[in-house]
């Protein structure tokens, strides 16, 4: 039999800070994309809201308990804001430097991370990424105050609302829609891990996206099939280049999704990159995108 | 130009003797602004400081209580008056700014 104890050296944990904010755009095929870094981050809070219960009566005692839906919400506290987030604050850009206020509110994504620490490690123990889909700010009060004597900057806080998206059906188990997910440095594979934060955070040949909440589970909970993506061919007798296909592979030129095949004719330099496809990893290292030089 | 020396040359605009952080023998000439950092104030956003601002401690000495070295002072931004002292026959305002 075990016998429970507390307190032990390295299980003194504890969470802190906030940092590593990233905004994402929805766009018109329902992808969180666009990913732009959000500096100055002074806080997020989750206000979950919902699950109220509601008691049934009958045969005079507490017959059943229902639940009502539970929601996501949070509060987003920043020195400052990207650029990027004036469209899901209310605001239309005509020309660069002009924003109209009163404007329709683009939904987001939202992802931050924050520390897990423990006795032995500190604030280096681990981490947490929170990803947030289908959220959409209302409008804030800006208090605008005078320079004193005292450095003082301004607190910009959003309250953010969200609808839940779908998840379906991943990995033979269903799941409700939801809008957040945490993602615990120290429990998950980190090479699963480093899929998921170059795709939320960007690589040298993807811009930064948040993946669906389906995606997302499928990366971290599915095992991974090795994939090697091989080079595409090039004709410069017809300017037409050759997709292969390869299982797990999808080829991007200029950052759009290419089928197998030909492609073409080009008409310059054409960078060809390949990435995996969910569930499939590539072996490191490996050459993942290719100059088709146009001749 | 860094922000010290636009704070120096502001100050100088003020009186004409301005000492950043003299050496104790060193002889000054009166009315005179001495000054020193005293501290930094920093903002964290990010887990990091995000905005730090450094404080620096004026001192104008005079030989006159009304000295309108102190009006222009006290009118600079994020500048505070401190207290007044009298030592050596000496009128002392200290400020502070942040810069």
């Amino acid at each position: 039999m075990a016998t429970l104890t507390w307190d032990q050296t390295a299980q003194r944990f504890y969470e802190t800070g906030v940092d590593r904010g990233v905004l994402y755009q929805l766009d018109e095929t329902g992808e969180y994309v666009d990913g732009v870094a959000w500096s100055g981050l002074t806080g997020v809070t989750e206000s979950p809201s919902g699950a109220e219960s509601n008691k049934q009566y009958a045969d005079n005692i507490v017959y059943l308990n229902l639940i009502s839906v539970e929601m996501f919400s949070c509060t987003i506290e920043a020195f400052y804001y990207p650029p990027e987030f004036e469209q899901n604050d209310g605001s239309a850009s005509p020309t660069s430097g002009v924003s109209v206020g009163q404007q329709p509110r683009k939904t987001f994504g939202f992802s931050w991370r924050t520390l897990k620490g423990n006795d032995t490690e500190g604030n280096l123990h681990g981490y947490k990424i929170h990803l947030v889909w289908g959220a959409l700010a209302a409008p804030s009060e800006k208090a605008y105050a005078t320079v004193n004597d005292s450095p003082e900057a301004i607190t910009f806080s959003w309250e953010v609302s969200t609808t839940p998206v779908a998840v379906g059906t991943v990995l033979s188990v269903e799941y409700a829609p939801t809008a957040s997910m945490t993602i615990d440095s120290t429990k998950v594979d980190p090479a699963k891990l480093a899929i998921l934060e170059g795709y939320l955070y960007g690589s040298v040949s993807e811009d930064p996206m948040l993946p669906s909440p389906a995606d997302v589970i499928t990366i971290m909970a599915s095992a991974l099939t090795l994939a090697t993506p091989t080079a595409p061919t090039y004709d410069n007798t017809d300017d037409m280049i050759t997709i292969p296909a390869v299982t797990g592979v999808e080829y991007l030129i200029d950052g759009e999704v290419v089928p197998s095949g030909d492609f073409g004719p080009i008409t310059a330099n054409t960078l060809v990159r390949a990435r995996p496809l969910t569930g499939y990893k590539f072996p490191t290292p490996v050459q993942d995108e290719w100059l088709i030089t146009f001749s | 130009m860094v922000p010290r020396d636009l704070l120096q040359s502001i100050l100088e605009t003020i009186v004409d003797n301005v000492y950043f952080q003299p050496p104790p023998d060193l002889q000054m000439v009166y009315p005179a602004i001495r000054y020193e950092r005293a501290r930094a104030d920093s903002a964290f956003a990010d887990n990091v400081p995000y905005k730090t601002t450094k404080q620096y401690q004026l001192i104008l000495i005079s030989r006159s209580p009304d000295n309108l070295a102190f009006e222009s002072l006290i009118n600079l931004p994020m500048c505070s008056h401190e207290r007044f002292y009298v030592a050596d026959n000496l009128n002392h305002d200290v400020f502070n700014i942040y810069f």
